[in-house]
């Protein structure tokens, strides 16, 4: 006879534990199963270039103390990877053939790496960098000096590259667009990161993707360009794009052509079946529709709805937005909702401050759509909230390239309902959305 | 919880406030020491002002803090017995995510000894907070809620 669970949670990064921790915020009693496909307790993934990079021991990766699991009363299932959801009968069963009944499910499965076509990639013993095991890898290949080639300028290869520069490794980032991070950053941003990496000696390649891949044993090998060039690696890392994990919502019977869809209370099509995280398509506040935010904070915010829901709060997820933090060689830069417009209709405002500091605001019409600070970014979270506010902020447009933007620039009675209100308030209030800024 | 109210009616923009944080979370907790020969900490506290207009602001201790819920590491959270926001400078990386989503831009870098951030943590060695205990004018005050 199979044990139930009153909620049963696949998965164990941002969304899961959020969403155990919004569960027992509500319902101290209700069992919870947690299943983890990896052998690790709770960590967080975005460390792995700051384990890598010297910068935080292992004990720094876990995203909860230990005992957690204990004293939340979750029955953790380390190292079991769910390989069936039954909607209909309301079970689940993993690889290792349990098989428990839930009452209610949540889905967060995350995203897998995107791996190209390239020919002769299938002989290489490449890695991704995504998990802890990936770090554990690159730790070992770069303990003596070592070529590292990464492949796609994104986040995660643009990590890998500066955390393999910080083992004294040789870098070397292939990119086929024109610039490095084309879609956290602007172009100006994007120059401003460039400049820092190679200042730090990182070998930077644009416009230009792997045409072959030949494996010359032990993990190393030789990459051809597409113009021909070729570049000798004894670590391959491909870093092209991530895609949603929605394989088991789909074998339980959901149609997932863009990741797993879900209503504003974090359910899925399947009665009593939730899902949050990086697999799941939710509502963007900036474009107005649901999408694929595959971010960490992002993750932690629809996990935290998706467990108030389960348990029976009735809480719509407010939606977020496009949102990064990064760091490169010294230079943070945060952003937030578009920072590269699509098309006409919108307004940029942008400044370029002596010392390196770089301000740009995005506007529609009136409302403050996107913004990107690099530099002295500290600050830049109040321009965040005006986007998450769909803020209309024709008064105040003159200050926002201002380092020192802030609530004194905000008309008296917005700014007194904000800081009164603190921020759950905020979007409650929507004082700045109403009467204008 | 107490609560720290802003009263721009009152502020003079004097920036006392900021003085006595930075003190108060200073290693001597001597002003001569902390500004001229110690490692000067972040002030989390920041007097805003234009014109004839001022105010401090610092973090709001939110009942939903963003911040807790996008900090990368787990360093950041709420003590349910207090409700103060708190940030474990051993755990936190200096990511930026807090300051990413800080509708208050209450959270500043600090990166004296190791990358980190600093905001007001209501200062818990204190019967009154510094910024509330030493401004002139009552500018700031700390409520019982």
């Amino acid at each position: 006879m199979a044990a139930r669970y009153d909620y049963a949670i696949v998965g164990n990064s941002a969304a899961a534990i959020n969403a155990c921790d919004a569960i027992r915020s509500v319902d101290r009693e209700g069992s919870i199963v947690l299943f983890a496909e990896e052998k690790y307790r709770c960590y967080s993934r975005p460390l792995i270039s700051y384990l890598v990079a010297g910068q935080i021991e292992s004990k720094g990766m876990y995203y909860r103390p230990s005992g957690y699991y204990r004293s939340m009363r979750v029955e953790f299932r380390k190292g079991a990877r769910v390989e069936a959801v039954d909607a209909g009968k309301k079970t689940l069963t993993t690889a290792d053939n349990e098989k428990v009944k839930w009452r209610k499910l949540l889905l967060a499965t995350g995203f897998k790496p995107f791996i190209p076509p390239v020919p002769g990639l299938e002989d290489v013993d490449y890695i991704t960098f995504v998990n802890w095991d990936d770090a554990k890898r690159m730790l070992a290949r770069t303990a003596k000096p070592a070529r590292v080639l990464v492949v796609g300028a994104g986040l995660i290869g643009m990590k890998a590259a500066e955390a393999a520069e910080a083992r004294g490794a040789e870098v070397t980032v292939v990119e086929k667009m024109e610039r490095v991070l084309p879609q956290a950053l602007d172009e100006q941003a994007s120059r401003m990161v460039w400049e820092r990496c190679r200042e730090a000696g990182i070998d930077i390649v644009t416009g230009q993707g792997v045409a072959a891949l030949e494996s010359t044993g032990g993990g190393k090998g030789k990459a051809t360009l597409e113009d021909g060039g070729e570049i000798d690696f004894d670590l391959l890392v491909m870093a092209v794009g991530v895609r949603p994990r929605a394989e088991l919502a789909e074998g339980a019977g959901l149609d997932c052509p863009h990741g797993i869809e879900v209503d504003e209370h974090q359910r899925t099509s399947l009665e009593d079946v939730f899902a949050a995280g990086d697999a799941v398509s939710a509502m963007d506040i900036v474009l107005g529709k649901p999408a694929i935010n595959a971010l960490w904070p992002v993750a932690a915010l629809q996990g935290k709805y998706a467990g108030l829901n389960m348990a029976g709060r009735e809480v719509p997820y407010p939606g977020c937005n496009s949102m990064n933090a990064v760091e490169f060689f010294g230079l943070p830069v945060l952003s937030a909702g578009v920072v590269n417009p699509p098309e006409d209709g919108y307004e940029v405002i942008a400044r370029r401050v002596d010392g390196g500091d770089y301000r740009k605001v995005v506007l529609q019409g009136d409302v403050i759509v996107g913004m990107l600070v690099a530099g002295r970014v500290e600050r830049a979270g109040i321009l965040t909230s005006l986007i998450q506010e769909r803020a209309n902020v024709r008064r105040v447009k003159n200050f926002l390239l201002e380092e020192a933007f802030g609530h004194i620039h905000l008309p008296r009675s917005v700014r007194q309902e904000r800081i009164k209100e603190t921020a759950a308030g905020i979007m409650k209030a929507g004082a700045a959305r109403d009467e204008g800024v | 919880m107490i609560r720290i109210v802003p009263r721009e009616e009152y502020c003079i923009g004097c920036r006392l406030c900021e003085i006595h944080c930075i003190v108060q979370h200073s290693r001597s907790k001597n002003i001569i020491k902390a500004f001229k020969s110690e490692r000067r900490p972040v002030k989390r506290v920041e007097v805003e002002e234009e014109g004839h207009v001022s105010f401090a602001l610092q973090c709001r201790h939110c009942e939903e803090a963003p911040c807790v819920t996008a900090c990368l590491s787990g360093a950041m959270s709420k003590d349910p017995e207090t409700g103060a926001v708190v940030n474990d400078p051993e755990r936190c990386v200096g990511c930026w995510t807090c300051i990413l989503v800080c509708p208050f831009g209450a959270v500043r870098r600090d990166e004296a000894e190791r990358k980190a951030v600093g905001k007001c943590d209501l200062c818990p060695d204190l019967e009154v907070p510094a910024c509330v205990a030493n401004c002139p004018n009552e500018a700031l005050l700390m409520v019982e809620e």
